[in-house]
C-alpha cells in the first residue's frame, strides 16, 4: 500500500513519532542522566542539563556495595535458566511436535493451559515447596522451577512442526539414537527458534522480581532487581547510585535486545505471551 | 573396713571420672550460632571484634554469626524457629519478643536475668505474661530535631527551645510562615508507611495522656477525648504546616534546610556526623503538659532459642554483649545508638555530648506498646486509623472510635 | 517402537516433572491450605476450618479493598493500552525513514526491568518531579504531597505508569495483525473510492478484532497479577493494594497465615479463570460470525 504524502503530513507524522519518542525513551534518558551526576548536586532540571558527568557513582556502587556480586547472581541464574530453557523446551517440543499419540496431546494441552495460569497464585505452596525441599534461599530455588517453561515449549513445538522431518527419518534409517537425532538433527535445524526462546528467556528471567525475592533471604544470593528494590527503603541511599545501580540492571538486556531485535519481535509476535 | 576401702575406692573413681568429664570438656569446644542485624560498614568490624574477644575469653564456645538485614530479617526468624533451625541467640526487635514469646520459640530467661533488673533499663518491653523472653541490647527513641536558623530567622532567641505544646505548636507555624514559596515547611510530616506512621502519632497520643487499655488492660480505650485531641493537633500541624514525605524524604528536607522541626531518632545524629552536614540544629525532648512529653521507645534486644542445647553459653554471651563497657563499645563504634545499661548511659560519651544527652533522657521518658501477640493487628488499627484522619477522609474521632471496635474484637478473638 | 514411546517419554519427562512438581501440585497444595488454618509461626499442626478463610475474606475490608483495586487497574489499563498501542502500531505502519529505530524506542520500557521503572517513577511522580511539572504546564494542579502520597492519584499514577511500559509491546502485537491484513482489501477499497478513515473502519479495524481479542486476554491475566509495582512505589498505602500485594502481606509477612493467602489465591485464580473463559467464548463466537 504506498500512498503519497504531502508535506505537511510528513511534518505531522514526524512530530508525532519524536513526541511519543520523548515520552517512551525519557524516563530511561533521565535514568541515564541521574546515574551520571554529582551524588552531591540536587537532581533539578538546570542540573540536569548542564552538570558534568561522572562515572563517580558507578565505582561507588561496585567499591562499597555488593553490586559486583549482584550482577554475578543475575548473570549467573539468568544463563543456567536460559540453557535449561533451551535444551528441555527444545527436547519437550521435538516430542510434541512429532508424536501424534494421545499422551503427547494431553501433554500439550498442559502446555497451553499453563500458559494461561496466572504464576503469582501458587507463590505461597512454591515458597513452601522450596522450603521443605531444603532449596529455600540457595541457587537452586532461583533456578529449578524455572528451568523449562511452556512459552518456549510453544514456540519450540510450533518451529520443530514447520520442519519436514525427511532428515530424521533418514538419520533412524541410518541408525541414529534418538539422542543424537535431537542433538545432531533437530537443534541445529531450531537454531532461530532456539535464539528466540533463548532471548526472552533470558531478558525475562534478568528482570525477574517476585519469585527471586521470595525463595530466598540471604543477602549473598540478591538478584539485582531484588537488590534494587531492598536498596531503595535503605536510610543512606540516594537517587544517583540508585540510578546506577538501575542502570546497571539495565544495559545488559537492553544491548541483547539490539542485537537480537529481530529474535525478540518474533518470539513475542509467534508466542505473544511474556509473563 | 571394707566399706572405707569402698568408700576410697568409689571416691578415686569419681575423681577420675570428673576429671575426665573436664578433660573431655576442654576438648570439645561448643559453637552457637547468633543471628543480628548491624551490617553497615561502620558498626560490623566491632561487631566482629566483640565476638572475636568473647571466643578468646572463652575458648570452649565459638560463634557463628549469621547477618540479617531489615528487609527480610524478620522472615528468615521465623522461618527458622519453624523449622527448627533456628540460631542459639537471636537479635530481636521489641515489636516481635510477644509473637515469638506467645508461640514458644525463645525461652523464658527470668531467673537467668534476675540479678541484672536494676542495672539495665527495657525489661518493659520483653516481659510477656510476667516472664522475660530477652535481655535489653540497645534502646531507640525519638526526639526533636530542630533548624536552629530557621528558629532566629522566625524571631526567636539563639538559644530558645520549645518546652511546651503551645510553643511547640508556635515555633512550627512561625518557621512556616517563613514562606512555602521558597520551599520552608515547619514540621515534617510522615506520609502512610507501615510500622512508621504510628509511632509518629503515638508521643502526642501518650503526652496528650491518652491510653491505649485501662489500667487492667481489659478495655480498649484507643478513642478517649485525650486520644482524639492528640490526633486533632496531629493532623492540624501535618495539614497546615507539614511536609508530608517518606522518612527519609523528611530527613532529606531537613538536612537541605526546608523543615523547621521533624521528629527523629539516633540514626540521623548519625547520618550528619558521617555525611559531614553542615546544618545548625538542636535536639530537644519532646515538649509536653509537665514537660517533658512521652516518646515512643524501643529497642533490639537478645533471646536464647527454647530449644538450643547451649542455653549456659547462649546465656553467658547474652551477658558479655550487653554488658556496660561492651555497650559503649558498640555505642561509640555507631556513633548514636542507646545503651540499656545504666552504667553505660552515665558514661561520658553520652553525658558530654548535648545530641546524645538528649536521647539518653527521652529513653527515660519514653512508653512503649504493650507487649502483646496480637500487637501486629492492634498495631495496624493504629495506623490505619492515623491514615484515615490525616490522608483520608475519616474525622479523627470516628478513625479512632472505629480502631477501637475493631481492636476491642481483636482482643476478644 | 516400544523404546521410541520409551525415549518420547524420557524426552518430555523435564516438562511432566516440572508441570507435576510445580504446577499441578502447588495448585492442589494451595486449594488444600485455603481450608486449614495454616500459619507458619504457629506451633500447632494446620486444622481443618471449613470455609472460615473464604467466609472471613469476604469480611475483610483489606482484601475487598484489594479486590476493587485490582479490578479498577485492569478495568483503566486494558482499554487505555489497547487503544494506544494501536495508534502507535498505526504510527509507525507505514513506510518512512528510521520506522526500525522508532519501533524499537518505542519498545524499550518493555524490555527495562519492572523495578527498575517503578524507582523511575517514584522519582518522576514525586512532588516537584517532572510530573507534577508537566501536570502545570497543561494546567492540572498536583497533588501537593506527589502522586503517590496521594489517595485519589496513587493506583492511577501507577496505572499510568503501567501503560507506558505495556504499549510497546502491544504495539508490535498489533503491527503482526496489520502485516497480515491482505494488501488487495486495500486496493479494492482505492478503486471502489473510499476514504482512508472509511478503509479504516471497515477494513482495518474488522480485521485487526481477533488481535484485539488475543491482547485483551493476555493483557488481562497479566493485569490482574499486578505486584511489583505496588511493592516497590507504595508499599499499598493510598488505596494501592491489589490482591497479589495482599497475598504477599498475609502469606509472607509477619504474619505468614498460609491458609487464608491461599485462599485469597484461589479467589483470584477463580476470577482469571471466568474471565478468561469468558474471553475466549466471545473469540470463538465471533470467529464463527465471520
Amino acid at each position: 500500500m504506498v500512498r503519497r504524502r504531502t508535506l505537511f503530513g510528513q511534518v505531522l507524522h514526524y512530530g508525532l513519532l519524536i513526541v511519543v519518542l520523548a515520552v517512551m525513551v525519557g524516563p530511561l534518558v533521565w535514568m541515564l542522566r541521574v546515574s551520571l551526576l554529582d551524588k552531591t548536586v540536587s537532581l533539578t532540571a538546570q542540573n540536569l542539563l548542564s552538570a558534568s558527568i561522572t562515572v563517580a557513582n558507578f565505582t561507588d556502587l561496585f567499591a562499597q556495595s555488593d553490586l559486583a556480586r549482584y550482577l554475578f547472581n543475575s548473570a549467573f541464574v539468568a544463563s543456567v535458566v536460559t540453557l535449561g530453557n533451551i535444551l528441555f523446551c527444545v527436547m519437550v517440543g521435538y516430542v510434541l511436535a512429532r508424536r501424534q499419540t494421545w499422551p503427547s496431546r494431553i501433554l500439550f494441552a498442559t502446555v497451553v493451559i499453563v500458559m494461561m495460569i496466572p504464576v503469582h497464585i501458587v507463590i505461597i505452596p512454591l515458597y513452601l515447596i522450596c522450603l521443605k525441599g531444603g532449596i529455600y534461599d540457595t541457587y537452586w530455588a532461583l533456578i529449578l522451577p524455572f528451568l523449562i517453561n511452556p512459552v518456549g515449549i510453544f514456540l519450540a513445538k510450533q518451529y520443530i512442526e514447520s520442519i519436514p522431518p525427511s532428515m530424521e527419518e533418514a538419520a533412524r534409517v541410518d541408525g541414529a539414537s534418538e539422542l543424537r537425532i535431537l542433538f545432531r538433527i533437530v537443534m541445529p535445524l531450531c537454531k532461530p527458534a532456539i535464539a528466540v526462546l533463548a532471548v526472552l528467556a533470558f531478558i525475562t528471567n534478568w528482570n525477574s522480581f517476585l519469585f527471586p525475592f521470595i525463595l530466598t533471604s540471604s543477602e549473598d544470593l540478591r538478584t539485582l532487581p531484588v537488590a534494587l528494590a531492598l536498596l531503595q527503603g535503605h536510610q543512606a541511599i540516594d537517587w544517583q547510585h540508585l540510578m546506577a545501580g538501575s542502570t546497571v540492571a539495565v544495559l545488559p538486556v537492553l544491548v541483547l535486545f539490539f542485537v537480537m531485535q529481530r529474535q525478540v519481535v518474533s518470539g513475542i509476535t509467534a508466542g505473544g505471551i511474556k509473563q | 573396713m571394707r566399706n572405707t576401702t569402698m568408700t576410697r575406692y568409689t571416691k578415686l573413681l569419681i575423681l577420675t571420672l570428673s576429671l575426665c568429664t573436664i578433660a573431655a570438656a576442654a576438648h570439645s569446644k561448643t559453637t552457637i550460632e547468633w543471628w543480628q542485624f548491624w551490617t553497615d560498614p561502620a558498626i560490623a568490624p566491632t561487631i566482629d571484634s566483640l565476638v572475636r574477644e568473647f571466643e578468646q575469653q572463652n575458648p570452649d564456645i565459638d560463634v557463628k554469626v549469621t547477618n540479617l538485614t531489615w528487609a527480610n530479617g524478620h522472615e528468615k526468624i521465623v522461618i527458622g524457629f519453624a523449622s527448627g533451625s533456628g540460631p542459639d541467640v537471636v537479635e530481636l526487635g521489641s515489636d516481635w519478643i510477644a509473637q515469638f514469646a506467645a508461640n514458644g520459640h525463645i525461652a523464658d530467661i527470668s531467673e537467668d536475668v534476675a540479678e541484672d533488673s536494676a542495672a539495665f533499663q527495657g525489661w518493659g518491653m520483653s516481659t510477656y505474661e510476667g516472664r522475660v523472653y530477652a535481655a535489653p541490647w540497645i534502646l531507640g527513641t525519638r526526639v526533636l530535631f530542630i533548624n536552629r536558623d530557621l528558629l532566629t530567622q522566625a524571631g526567636y532567641d539563639t538559644s530558645w527551645l520549645p518546652v511546651s505544646l503551645p510553643q511547640f505548636y508556635e515555633a512550627i507555624a512561625r518557621i512556616d510562615s517563613l514562606g512555602r514559596p521558597d520551599g520552608i515547611y515547619g514540621w515534617g510530616s510522615n506520609t502512610a508507611e507501615k510500622h512508621r506512621l504510628y509511632k509518629k502519632y503515638m508521643p502526642f497520643f501518650w503526652t496528650y495522656g491518652a491510653q491505649l487499655f485501662t489500667d487492667d488492660g481489659e478495655y480498649c480505650v484507643i478513642s478517649s477525648t485525650k486520644a482524639v485531641d492528640a490526633l486533632k493537633d496531629y493532623k492540624w500541624i501535618s495539614d497546615d504546616y507539614g511536609y508530608v514525605a517518606n522518612q527519609r524524604g523528611i530527613e532529606d528536607a531537613f538536612l537541605d534546610g526546608r523543615i523547621g522541626v521533624i521528629l527523629s531518632g539516633d540514626w540521623l545524629l548519625k547520618r550528619i556526623e558521617i555525611e559531614k552536614r553542615k546544618i545548625n540544629f538542636a535536639t530537644t525532648l519532646f515538649p509536653g503538659p509537665g514537660y517533658p512529653g512521652r516518646s515512643f521507645m524501643g529497642g533490639e534486644f537478645l533471646a536464647v532459642n527454647e530449644n538450643t542445647d547451649h542455653r549456659e553459653e547462649a546465656l553467658k554471651f547474652i551477658r558479655f554483649m550487653t554488658s556496660p563497657k561492651n555497650q559503649i563499645r558498640f555505642c561509640k563504634a555507631n556513633r548514636s545508638s542507646n545503651p540499656s545499661s545504666l552504667e553505660a548511659q552515665a558514661d561520658p560519651f553520652f553525658s558530654e555530648d548535648i545530641n546524645r544527652l538528649t536521647f539518653i533522657k527521652q529513653i527515660k521518658l519514653a512508653k512503649h506498646p504493650p507487649v502483646d501477640p496480637d500487637w501486629v493487628y492492634i498495631e495496624d488499627e493504629i495506623e490505619r486509623a492515623v491514615e484515615d484522619a490525616l490522608f483520608g477522609q475519616g474525622l479523627p474521632a470516628t478513625a479512632l472510635h472505629e480502631a477501637q471496635i475493631r481492636i476491642t474484637k481483636i482482643k476478644e478473638e | 517402537m516400544k523404546s521410541r514411546s520409551l525415549t518420547a517419554a524420557l524426552f518430555a519427562s523435564p516438562w511432566t516433572v516440572s508441570f507435576i512438581l510445580f504446577w499441578t501440585f502447588p495448585l492442589l497444595y494451595s486449594f488444600w491450605m485455603g481450608f486449614t488454618d495454616y500459619q507458619l509461626l504457629s506451633r500447632h499442626a494446620p486444622q481443618f476450618v471449613g470455609f472460615d478463610n473464604y467466609r472471613a475474606l469476604l469480611g475483610d475490608r483489606d482484601f475487598i479493598a484489594s479486590l476493587k483495586n485490582t479490578f479498577i487497574f485492569v478495568g483503566g489499563t486494558i482499554p487505555v493500552t489497547t487503544v494506544v498501542s494501536l495508534v502507535l502500531a498505526l504510527l509507525v505502519n507505514r513506510e518512512f525513514r528510521g520506522r526500525g529505530f522508532f519501533r524499537s524506542a518505542y519498545f524499550l520500557p518493555w524490555v527495562t526491568s519492572m523495578v527498575v521503572v517503578a524507582l523511575i517513577f517514584t522519582n518522576l511522580f514525586e512532588r516537584g518531579g517532572y510530573v507534577a511539572m508537566l501536570a502545570q504546564m497543561v494546567g492540572f494542579e498536583p497533588p501537593v504531597n506527589g502522586f503517590l502520597y496521594d489517595r485519589g492519584t496513587a493506583l492511577y499514577a501507577i496505572m499510568a505508569m503501567d501503560i507506558w511500559m505495556a504499549v510497546g509491546y502491544y504495539m508490535l502485537i498489533f503491527l503482526a495483525g496489520l502485516k497480515a491484513i491482505p494488501d488487495e482489501l486495500y486496493e479494492a477499497a482505492e478503486i471502489a473510492g473510499a476514504s482512508s478513515w472509511r478503509q479504516f473502519t471497515s477494513i482495518t479495524l474488522p480485521m485487526l478484532r481477533p488481535v484485539a481479542l488475543f491482547i485483551l486476554v493476555i493483557n488481562s491475566i497479566k493485569s490482574f497479577q499486578v505486584f511489583v509495582e505496588i511493592f516497590v512505589m507504595t508499599k499499598g498505602k493510598f488505596d494501592t493494594s491489589t490482591v497479589v500485594y495482599f497475598i504477599y502481606e498475609t502469606g509472607l509477612q509477619t504474619q505468614f497465615k498460609f491458609g487464608y493467602a491461599s485462599a485469597a489465591a484461589y479467589v483470584l485464580f477463580v476470577i482469571i479463570g471466568v474471565f478468561s473463559i469468558l474471553q475466549f467464548a466471545l473469540m470463538r463466537r465471533r470467529q464463527a460470525a465471520w
